[in-house]
């Protein structure tokens, strides 16, 4: 259990918190007024055509009408523009996930759900509970890495639960089925029409995809370099997808990015901050050294109080005093340090 | 005898460094996580489309028979005595999407006035085009053998509505 704790908190960067964040602020803009617009004309059709949601009877959320839709939308609009500002990170930040949620209710609240938001929710709701982030500070965070990780694993989730839909609702006999024949028959564009002259294409394709969504949480073993690979041939299949039936799940596409070291798009941080992946966990040998001077470092008695890197002993090498990298506080930490 | 500790205050912080979490923020971040994903879990296993946000992600997850047909609604309006006019089954024209409408089929056909919403709705967003007189719903079969499109297409009106 420690060590699934600790893989959950592994640091990242902040700046990848900040970086994710303005992406998927700007995503909700972009979402809301041009994206996904079937909330807002929902607003337009009579009452008698809304079937509420199990959220929406336990709120309970009002029927939507035309000012309700047009109040949530531009309101989600103008949060998702504040919180770009980065002012009031936790405050903004979930008003714009609560307004952005309540227009996704509406949306699916009449008889079609989709299943790309799911990762995006996530982010909206955890990306804020990081804080505020000082550009300038190179260290590594717990906190972020568990808000990163939760995007990832909800980013992760909806491809092993899609596969695991097509297996309780398809059944095995999903991947020799005319799934895809479907697909390209009702909303198949021009590039896909040949397809539908080379059905073994569709067929190994059903085949891929299922194996694609049921190994996915095997992208947490990859190491950083072969994991960005993963992550490409992902954007790859959204990519094709959207190419052939116009689906693309673009706001799981935007949180794909949790994956990858944002970090570095920070101007002036590409030279210190260093990709995290493997999780690392440790104090820099150099920082420690610093930090207690090696003079006192070599003299230091053996049982003295430990010094503390973050809430991190260390001993006078930099490193761990159990000598592994994972990290309890200090209980008797000589001074706050490297809080938040 | 009491040894002076090192100063650490002063010092910047360096890259690799790293910001801990208190064990207690860990533990319920740990707990809140594991309760989502069992929310998660049950939406998946058990769950249907009304449990969104947690519901199961079902997209194109049912299976089509290779020998069969593929389904897909249309719609079509007349305005005055003029005939039908396919248009299009979207929510900037009528206020709901094409998977809505084919969700609500039999309660379409059951009662057709739930069509005359379509045509008030498309009204009210699109008050410089004539009213609509009637609508109806269309289901399209694409017929398919071993996988592939026959070329056959059958079609059947669904149900209808037509202004008083």
């Amino acid at each position: 259990m420690s060590r699934f704790v600790d893989w959950l908190h592994a640091p990242v960067s902040p700046l990848r918190v900040l970086v994710l964040r303005r992406l998927i602020y700007l995503f909700v803009i972009v979402d809301v007024l041009w994206w996904h617009t079937s909330g807002e004309y929902h607003g337009w059709v009579d009452g008698r055509w809304y079937q509420p949601l199990v959220i929406g009877e336990l709120l309970p959320l009002p029927t939507p009408d035309v000012t309700i839709v047009q109040s949530v939308k531009w309101s989600s609009v103008a949060a998702a523009l504040l919180a770009l500002s980065g002012r009031a990170p936790r405050m903004l930040g979930w008003t714009v996930a609560a307004l952005w949620f309540e227009y996704q209710v509406i949306a699916f609240s009449y008889g079609k759900v989709d299943h790309d938001r799911w990762a995006m929710l996530v982010a909206l709701v955890l990306l804020p509970t990081v804080g505020a982030v000082n550009r300038r500070d190179p260290r590594l965070s717990e906190r972020a890495g568990w808000a990163i990780r939760c995007v990832q694993l909800a980013v992760i989730a909806t491809y092993f639960y899609a596969g695991w839909a097509k297996l309780r609702f398809g059944g095995t006999e999903w991947v020799n089925s005319a799934t895809l024949t479907r697909a390209v028959v009702r909303r198949g564009t021009d590039l896909a029409q040949p397809l539908l002259d080379a059905q073994w294409i569709l067929h190994v394709s059903q085949w891929g995809i299922m194996g694609l969504e049921l190994s996915s949480p095997l992208i947490f073993l990859l190491n950083a370099r072969w994991r960005r690979w993963a992550i490409a041939g992902l954007l790859g299949f959204h990519v094709v997808t959207y190419s052939m039936i116009t689906i693309i799940f673009l706001p799981h596409v935007v949180c794909l990015a949790a994956f990858l070291p944002l970090e570095r798009l920070v101007r002036g941080q590409k030279d210190h901050v260093r990709d995290p992946s493997p999780d690392v966990s440790v104090p820099s040998p150099r920082t420690a050294r610093t930090l207690l001077g090696r003079q006192r470092a070599r003299s230091r008695p053996a049982r003295e109080p430990a010094a503390v890197v973050g809430h991190q002993p260390v001993d006078p090498g930099g490193q761990p005093r159990d000598g592994r990298h994972e990290h309890q506080p200090a209980e008797r930490s000589p001074e706050p340090t490297a809080g938040h | 005898m009491t040894v002076p500790l090192p100063t650490l205050t002063t010092l910047a912080p360096e890259p690799g460094d790293v910001v801990r979490c208190p064990p207690r923020r860990r533990a319920v971040q740990t707990l809140c996580t594991l309760a989502v994903a069992v929310l998660l879990g049950l939406g998946a296993v058990v769950g249907d489309d009304h449990w969104y946000p947690v519901g199961p992600f079902r997209m194109f997850s049912t299976a089509t028979p290779p020998d069969g047909y593929v389904s897909a609604m249309s719609l079509e309006v007349r305005v005055g005595n003029a005939g039908w006019a396919r248009t299009a089954l979207s929510p900037r024209n009528v206020g709901v999407n094409r998977a809505e409408v084919e969700g609500r089929v039999p309660e379409i056909t059951t009662d057709p006035t739930l069509l005359r919403d379509l045509a008030e709705a498309h009204a009210r967003m699109h008050p410089a085009d004539a009213p609509w007189t009637g609508v109806r719903v269309i289901r399209n079969r694409t017929m398919i053998t071993d996988s592939q499109p026959t070329g056959t297409v059958e079609t059947e009106v669904v149900s209808t509505w037509t202004a008083p």
